[in-house]
C-alpha cells in the first residue's frame, strides 16, 4: 500500500502502514473463542476474537484501548496467524521478536506480550468451551504492566 | 430512532470532520468543521432519544477513510452520504431539524462543486511532510505522538459523551461537557497537523469495553495518569522540536492538560 511513498527517514514503512490502517481490527460477530489480556495497573486491555475450524484459524480480529505499539504488534501478529494452525502462533511470536526485537524497548515488549496473552486466553476459552464450560471470554491478567516498565526505565 | 441510525450519524460526523481536516482551503475547512460540530450535536440528541425509548446504542462503525487526492473527490461522496442519511428520516421535530441542517450542508457542497476553482489537490494522505522545519528525529517523535493522541482524543470524546448521556448529576454533566469540548479542540489540532504531515488517518474504532465503564473512579484515576503522560510527551516534544511555533503550541497543550486533571479531580470528589 505504501510502496511508492516516502516515509520519514528511520521510520519503518511497514510499521507506518500498520499505524495508519491496522489490519484485522474490530470484532467477530460469532467467534469460536474470545480472549482478553488486561493490565490492571493502567486499565489497558487487548481482546482477541478467533474463528476456528479445528486447529485452523479461519478469521481473527483484535481490539485494544492501549498504545500504538500494541496496535502495531496486534496488526502484525493477526496478519501472521490468519489461515494458519494455532500451533503456528508460537512461531509467529518468535518471528515478531526477531523482526522487532533489537529495536523494542521494555515497555514495547510488555505491549507485545499483552497481544500474545490475549491470543493464549482465546485458546483457553476455546478449550473451556470444548469441555462444556460456559464462558463468554477467558480473561488473563498481565503479570507486568507497561507503566511499571516505563518507570523502571526512567 | 435506533442504533442503526446512530451508527450512520456517527459515521457521517467522522466523514465531515475528516473532510474538514483533509482540505487545506481555510474557508471550506472552517465551514465543514462547523458542520461536523452540528452533526455531533445531532448524535447527542439521537442518543438521548434512543435511551428515552429504553433502547441502547453503541460506537460500532463501518467506514474507511479513503485516500482522496482532490477536494471534489472528498466532497462528492460526502454529499452522497448526507443524502442517503436524509432519506432515512421520519417526521419528528428532531428529524426535521437534522433534515434542515443537512439540506443546508448539501446546498453548500453543491455551491463548492459548481466552481472548478475549488477543486484543489488534497495532500493530507500523500505522506509528504509539509512541516519542512522539522528534522528527522522531531518528525518521528511528532508522528508517534499524533497517532497516539488523535486516538486518545477521539476515545475521550466518545467515552465522556457516553457517560454524559447517562449521568443524573448536573455537576458531572457539566464537567463531561467541558472535557468533550476540550478534546474536540485537541483532536482538531492534532489531525490538522497530521494532514500537514500527509499522514491523516481515522482513529481506530472503540470496543465496548472501552466506553461501558463499570468503575468510574478507576476510569478517572487511569485518565489522570494518561493526562500526566500526555503532559510529559508535550514537554518532551516542546523541548526537542526546534520549530518555535510548534514548540509553543505543545507548551499550550501541556498547560491545558493541567486543567483537565483538575476537572477530572472534581469527578473524583463528587
Amino acid at each position: 500500500m505504501l510502496e511508492n511513498v516516502e516515509v520519514p527517514e528511520g521510520m519503518n514503512k511497514e510499521v507506518l502502514e500498520h499505524l495508519m490502517y491496522p489490519h484485522n481490527y474490530g470484532k467477530l460477530e460469532n467467534p469460536s473463542a474470545v480472549g482478553v489480556a488486561v493490565d490492571n495497573v493502567t486499565g489497558e486491555y487487548v481482546i482477541m476474537y478467533l474463528e476456528l475450524n479445528k486447529e485452523q484459524i479461519t478469521d481473527v480480529r483484535f481490539a485494544t484501548n492501549g498504545c500504538q505499539d500494541t496496535v502495531v504488534v496486534g496488526s502484525m501478529f493477526t496478519d501472521m496467524i490468519l489461515t494458519q494452525k494455532t500451533s503456528y502462533a508460537q512461531k509467529a511470536v518468535e518471528k515478531i521478536y526477531e523482526k522487532l526485537g533489537s529495536s523494542m524497548s521494555e515497555k514495547q515488549r510488555v505491549c507485545a506480550d499483552m497481544v500474545f496473552t490475549a491470543f493464549m486466553a482465546a485458546l483457553k476459552n476455546y478449550e473451556n468451551l470444548q469441555n462444556g464450560k460456559t464462558e463468554e471470554a477467558h480473561i488473563l491478567n498481565m503479570k507486568e504492566s507497561c507503566e511499571t516498565k516505563e518507570q523502571e526505565n526512567e | 430512532m435506533n442504533n442503526e441510525l446512530y451508527k450512520k450519524k456517527h459515521e457521517l460526523w467522522l466523514q465531515i470532520l475528516f473532510a474538514s481536516f483533509a482540505i487545506d482551503d481555510e474557508a471550506i475547512k472552517s465551514k465543514l468543521y462547523d458542520f461536523s460540530q452540528i452533526e455531533f450535536r445531532h448524535m447527542k440528541w439521537v442518543a438521548q432519544a434512543i435511551l428515552q425509548n429504553g433502547a441502547e446504542y453503541n460506537y460500532d462503525r463501518d467506514m474507511i477513510l479513503y485516500k482522496r487526492k482532490s477536494v471534489f473527490e472528498v466532497l462528492r461522496p460526502l454529499k452522497e452520504s448526507i443524502l442517503q442519511l436524509i432519506a432515512l428520516y421520519g417526521d419528528t421535530p428532531l428529524y426535521e431539524r437534522m433534515h434542515s441542517d443537512e439540506s443546508y450542508f448539501v446546498e453548500y457542497i453543491d455551491m463548492l462543486l459548481a466552481d472548478e476553482k475549488n477543486d484543489n489537490p488534497v495532500e493530507a494522505f500523500n505522506m509528504q511532510n509539509r512541516l519542512k522545519s522539522l528534522d528527522t528525529a522531531s518528525q518521528m517523535s511528532l508522528t508517534m505522538f499524533l497517532f497516539e493522541e488523535s486516538y486518545k482524543e477521539y476515545e475521550l470524546i466518545l467515552v465522556y459523551a457516553y457517560m454524559q448521556n447517562r449521568t443524573q448529576s448536573v455537576m458531572e454533566y457539566d464537567v463531561f461537557q467541558d472535557l468533550i469540548d476540550e478534546s474536540h479542540f485537541h483532536l482538531k489540532s492534532f489531525c490538522n497537523m497530521m494532514a500537514k504531515l500527509g499522514i491523516l488517518a481515522l482513529p481506530r474504532e472503540l470496543h465496548e469495553r472501552t466506553y461501558k465503564i463499570e468503575d468510574l473512579k478507576k476510569f478517572i484515576q487511569d485518565g489522570i495518569a494518561e493526562e500526566e503522560a500526555a503532559k510529559e510527551m508535550c514537554r518532551e516534544l516542546s523541548s526537542s522540536i526546534e520549530d518555535e511555533e510548534l514548540s509553543k503550541f505543545f507548551d499550550f497543550i501541556n498547560n491545558q492538560e493541567s486543567y483537565h486533571i483538575e476537572l477530572m479531580k472534581r469527578l473524583l470528589d463528587a
